[in-house]
Formats: structure tokens, C-alpha cells, sequence
């Protein structure tokens, strides 16, 4: 609680200190209620949110700092720093270094070569992207040539991405041949040191004839692979245990995307080559239970605007290569998303209707809401998040997680 | 016989058009293009505050501060959103092609931290929820539309020609506009719109402007909605002509990085 209390009157004096120095203060205060169809009713989320941002921006440098503070009923508060980096402008390149957002790619809500922020996965795909893509520390430099940015990424700090707990209600399905096994973290963090630094590089460029990104990254797979050890009993030869060491590997990602116009239509697509990414398989004799193997993800996209509404869809696949039926993942994953988006009253009011869509399980994500702007910058939300399944995919285990909710926000 | 018919159908042509035509200094074409044509400079920079007033009388304002360069055959605009606070940082930019193609778009959104194309083909949006559509902000060419000059009437104490314009085009979303083109000065100091029903819908009134160095600016405009009862005020301040705004204005760098 004082550290609370601390941290809240630092940014209190921080408020009050920095304008004189020309650093602009603004944010948004937001409430979010939701509430399970199933469980008896029970809350899924009560979350008040106060999200700040200082702000400084010159000629030569520039600074920014996003600290944000999360309220639950029967909680600590939860306060974090999304954000916190500094610029430095030169006539054809910037610098940016500190805790920064990166965000690459042109698909909506499929991460593909989107692959350096870690993200915060305790609530599923739920919270605002903004809100589920964690800061990373990092030395980005961007170099400027006509409509071409050069960036090349260092990140000298390993930072996983966050999963639900065990108890969470968001917490994925484990495989069966899991149940009962130990778990041992001794391999599970990757060491702060320079050897284990990851590296990034991404050519962009903005055209008329269509917008072009190319990436290659050098990282740390952002969640770990669960290696799984057998105990086993020689003398009847039966496994009597069984331990789980998860372990975060490297991967290599080399990939691209694009987005282009034809006729009102806007087509895009994203493609990424990972090599040497970690799968579970059945095999006993594989050490770990794991086999490395390459992997393909990729998407075509296409939006269009149809009687004032915004329409769009996405196929996606991913596919292990060299793949062997002792692999406990599908060979091939197929996904698709369908967006349906429109405005009314000048703006004021927006219906929208997003879903995700699962081939191979027959299973879905179906997100309705509604918006209302009640004044400039206060915003009143409404929606569902509907999931159907048979309780073994993607979106289908979550079947009974189907929710309601509202937030109200104030944008200042 | 029918020589007879075509000889009459002749006279009675030389006898109606003859003095229509003479009766303005201009045929209706070049009023449009001398508007169209008008000088704007290389380059230029302004702030823009945006108010949208409802049937009750309820105001929101936008600010943007908007840069554009004539670079001969792209005329590039970029906009940084100011205010309201939800739209903060957003930025737009608009390539728009001398050869009539279709506009490129690009629209920033700092939620989503990176810079999206979207479809240049939906000219007939409303901009921002205001009575502008993004077609009413731009240029349309002279040659996409038939022009014909009704009269000539004093607008403000201002001799204009008063054009009447009927797009080629088919399907789109205005049947015809009716414009007031102030003679010698090239701005369209009024303009009438009609839905593609041909029902009256909206009048566009330019309520102040000035020649600013050497160009002539339009400041204060009001369009007001008569189906739906709701105006939009467009107040430019801060007007400045060939200040040598960089080329590099125009990019994703820029976009990203906003003011």
C-alpha cells in the first residue's frame, strides 16, 4: 500500500514538475465490467484503469512515458510502465532507446512478423491490443531514405510473454498425457547477459503502388516449450513419473508483408519463415519429448467498403514443415477473421462485429460491440465475446468463458 | 424537304445560341477550370478548427493542423489530429494523382502503432462526422462533370458566375451542384447540393476570405446539412504559402512521429 501510495504522488509531482519544461500530460480513465453467461453469473472482470502519458517532443529529442495503474476489487493495485523511451532526431534517422512497444506487420489481430513485443496473454486475446502487446527494452535506430525506413532492433534483455495462471479461468487447455506431471523452472528464465541479446532489422516502405515491409529477427521463441521428462521403472519398464522443464529456445524469422489498393479493395498480405521452432511429440525416444522443426504462418487479407460499412476478412495457415505424424500439433492450422464495421450519427455511434474463425475444430471467437461517443473523448462500450467450440480448440476451449460487458471511458 | 428542316433547325440555332453564348465572357468550362486552376502555392500549412453542430445546437470541435506540397503530378496532404483527446495523434495522408487516379490513404492510429492504407475510394464518407464528404474537400477535376453557366448574380456585394454542374458519372452521390464562382477572384463562394434522388441537401457558404500572399484563401466556410439539420464550421487560421515544407513531411516517419 505505501509503495502505492509512493508511486502514485511520484506521478503526481512528476505532473507538476515536468509542464514547466514543456511535457504535456493526457491519458484516459476507463471502467470495465464484465460478466461470464455460464459460472452463475460470476464477474470475469471488475477493472478500473488510469492510463498516463507524459509526453515531451523537440526538435532534437523527445521523450515519452506511459505508466498505467490497474484497480481490482480485493487487490493490490497493479502498476506497471508500458512505456518509457527517449529520441533523439538527426536530419535522415532517429534513435529511440528505453521500454518501447514494436509493432510490425500489416494483419489485424494475428501476430505473424509482429513478433518483439511479447504479449500478455492472461486475459486471452480480450484487452485492447494495445494493452496485450508488452514494452520491451530495446535500441531502436530507424534510418530514413525517400519512402524507406531502415530499423534495426537490439534487444539487449529477454522478456517472455505473460500466460494465464494455472487457476485462471483463462488458463489454455493442457494435453492429456500432462495430467499429474511436475513442473521444474530451473531452465525456464533466459539469462541477462549480452550472448542472449536479440536482434531485429525491417525494411518499410510507403508507395503508391503498394506499402512493403521485409523482416529478419534473430529472438527468443516468447513463450517456452514444455520439455517432458519420463521417469520409468526398468523392471516392469512403466513410467512412474513424469516432469515438465519448460525452456525458451531461439528462433530465427525471416518474413514480410504487404498491403496495396485495386478497385476500392484493400489486399494484404503477411507471411513469416520461423526455423528451428520446438514441438511436443508422443515419441519416448526424443530427448525432452520435442522435435525442432521449421514453420510456415501466413495470411491473404482483403477489405472493402460496402454501403458505407467496412468489410474485411482474412485466411490464415500455419504449417509445420518436414512434419511428423509423432508431432502432437496438426501439420496445418487454419484460421480465419471476418470484420464488419459501421458508424452512424455523424460518427457518434459504432457497431462492429469481429470474429475469429477455426477450420480445423469447427470452433469461433465472435466479438459484437457497440460504441457510443456520449461527448468529445468519453466513449460508452458494449459487447459480448461468444465463443463456440467443442471445448478442444483454440477458441472452442474457452466454450464456457462467454462473456458481457461495458466500459466507459474518459479520454483527456 | 429535308434539306428545308435542317436549314430552319440552322437558323433557329444561330437565332437561340448566338446571343447565349455572347452573353458571358466565359463559357461555363473555363469558369470551372480558372476555379480549379486557381494558384495555391507550392506549398502550404494551416491550422484547421472543425465544429459540428447538431440540430440542438451541441458543438464538438476537432483541431488538425494539416501541411500539403505540390510536388507537379501527387499533391500531398498530411494531417495531424489535435483534439478531441481520443483522436490525439492520429494522422492522415492523402496522395492525390494529377491523372485522376484514385487517391492513396494512409491513416495513423496510435492505439494500433502503425501506419495502415485504407481504400481511397470512399470519397463520399463523411469526413470526421462533419457535413464535409472527403469528395467536398478535395478537387474534382473540371472534366468529371457537364458545366453549364444559369446567370451571373452579385454574392456578398461580389459579381460571381453562378454554374450549374451534372456529373458524368452515373452512380454518383451527388445528382447535381449549383456553385457560385466569384468572378476574377476564383472561389467558390457558394455551392448547392443535390442528393442522387435530386432532392435539395446541403449548401456550402464561404463566409470569409482574403488574399493571403498573393493567394486567395478561402477561412471561414459553413456547410449546413438541410436533411439531416446539423453544420459543420471550417475556421483556418495560421495560413502560410511557400515556407519550403520538406518533402520528407509526406512519410511514415512522419506519421508515426506526429508534432
Amino acid at each position: 500500500m505505501k509503495r502505492t501510495i509512493f508511486v502514485l504522488l511520484l506521478i503526481g509531482l512528476i505532473g507538476q514538475g515536468v509542464f514547466a519544461q514543456g511535457i504535456s500530460m493526457y491519458g484516459y480513465g476507463r471502467t470495465y465490467w464484465g460478466g461470464f453467461m455460464q459460472h452463475n453469473g460470476e464477474y470475469s472482470i471488475l477493472q478500473n484503469t488510469l492510463d498516463l502519458r507524459f509526453d515531451h517532443r523537440g526538435m532534437k529529442t523527445s521523450l515519452f512515458a506511459n505508466p498505467v495503474v490497474y484497480h481490482y476489487p480485493d487487490q493490490d493495485l497493479d502498476i506497471l510502465l508500458r512505456q518509457a523511451y527517449l529520441d533523439l532526431h538527426f536530419d535522415s534517422m532517429d534513435i529511440r532507446v528505453g521500454k518501447q512497444q514494436i509493432i510490425w506487420g500489416k494483419a489485424d489481430g494475428v501476430f505473424i512478423t509482429d513478433i518483439l513485443s511479447p504479449k500478455d496473454l492472461r486475459e486471452f486475446l480480450l484487452p485492447d491490443f494495445e494493452e496485450i502487446r508488452l514494452g520491451i527494452n530495446a535500441l531502436k535506430m530507424s534510418f530514413y531514405r525517400g519512402n524507406s525506413t531502415y530499423e534495426f532492433v537490439w534487444m539487449p534483455v529477454f522478456q517472455e510473454g505473460i500466460m494465464p495462471s494455472d487457476t485462471s479461468r483463462w488458463a489454455p487447455r493442457k494435453p492429456d498425457f500432462l495430467a499429474g506431471a511436475e513442473y521444474d523452472y530451473s531452465n525456464a528464465d533466459v539469462e541477462k547477459k549480452l550472448e542472449n541479446s536479440q536482434f531485429a532489422f525491417r525494411y518499410s516502405l510507403l508507395a503508391s503502388a503498394a506499402d512493403i515491409e521485409l523482416v529478419a529477427a534473430y529472438v527468443w521463441d516468447e513463450l517456452p516449450t514444455n520439455h517432458v521428462y519420463r521417469t520409468v521403472d526398468p523392471e516392469p519398464n512403466q513410467v512412474t513419473g513424469l516432469t515438465v522443464r519448460p525452456e525458451h529456445h531461439r528462433l530465427g524469422v525471416f518474413g514480410g508483408s504487404f498491403s496495396t489498393t485495386k478497385g476500392g479493395f484493400v489486399i494484404r498480405g503477411e507471411g513469416a519463415y520461423y526455423t528451428g521452432k520446438h514441438f511436443n511429440t508422443t515419441e519416448p525416444a526424443h530427448i525432452g519429448g520435442t522435435v525442432r522443426r521449421d514453420y510456415l504462418h501466413y495470411l491473404a487479407g482483403v477489405e472493402y467498403i460496402l454501403w458505407g460499412a467496412t468489410v474485411g476478412t482474412q485466411l490464415i495457415q500455419e504449417t509445420i514443415l518436414n512434419y511428423d505424424d509423432y508431432i502432437i500439433q496438426d501439420q496445418f492450422r487454419n484460421t480465419a477473421t471476418f470484420l464488419v464495421s459501421k458508424d452512424y450519427r455523424r460518427e457518434t455511434i459504432k457497431l462492429e462485429l469481429f470474429t475469429y474463425y477455426g477450420f480445423d475444430d469447427n470452433d469461433a471467437l465472435i466479438r459484437p460491440s457497440i460504441t457510443y461517443d456520449f461527448a468529445d473523448g468519453f466513449e460508452i462500450l458494449a459487447g459480448a465475446n461468444i465463443f463456440l467450440g467443442d471445448g478442444t480448440g483454440y477458441f472452442g476451449q474457452f466454450d464456457k468463458n462467454d462473456m458481457i460487458y461495458a466500459k466507459v471511458k474518459f479520454n483527456f | 424537304m429535308k434539306t428545308t428542316k435542317l436549314f430552319f433547325t440552322a437558323l433557329l440555332s444561330l437565332f437561340f445560341i448566338i446571343p447565349a453564348i455572347a452573353q458571358y465572357d466565359m463559357t461555363a468550362l473555363e469558369v470551372v477550370e480558372a476555379a480549379y486552376n486557381r494558384p495555391t502555392g507550392e506549398d502550404m500549412t494551416a491550422d484547421l478548427e472543425m465544429i459540428l453542430i447538431n440540430r440542438q445546437g451541441d458543438r464538438r470541435v476537432r483541431e488538425i493542423k494539416q501541411y500539403g506540397k505540390d510536388f507537379g503530378d501527387i499533391e500531398k496532404t498530411i494531417m495531424f489530429f489535435l483534439t478531441p483527446a481520443d483522436v490525439r495523434n492520429t494522422s492522415f495522408m492523402n496522395w492525390s494523382y494529377i491523372d485522376g487516379r484514385d487517391d492513396d490513404q494512409w491513416i495513423y492510429l496510435p492505439a494500433l502503432r502503425r501506419v495502415r492504407r485504407i481504400s481511397g475510394d470512399s470519397k463520399s464518407d463523411y469526413f470526421m462526422g462533419s457535413d464535409f464528404t472527403y469528395d467536398d474537400l478535395g478537387d474534382r477535376h473540371p472534366h468529371e462533370d457537364e458545366h453549364t453557366i444559369l446567370r451571373m448574380e452579385e454574392i456578398d456585394g461580389v459579381e460571381s458566375y453562378v454554374i450549374e454542374s451534372i456529373p458524368k458519372e452515373k452512380d454518383y452521390m451527388y445528382s447535381r451542384t449549383v456553385t457560385w464562382v466569384a468572378k476574377g477572384k476564383w472561389i467558390a463562394l457558394k455551392r448547392e447540393f443535390y442528393d442522387d434522388r435530386g432532392e435539395y441537401l446541403k449548401t456550402l457558404r464561404v463566409k470569409e476570405y482574403d488574399n493571403i500572399q498573393g493567394y486567395w484563401t478561402v477561412l471561414h466556410s459553413e456547410m449546413e446539412n438541410d436533411q439531416r439539420q446539423h453544420r459543420t464550421v471550417m475556421q483556418f487560421k495560421n495560413v502560410e504559402y511557400d515556407t519550403g515544407v520538406s518533402d520528407n513531411m509526406f512519410t511514415e516517419r512522419m506519421m508515426t512521429r506526429g508534432l
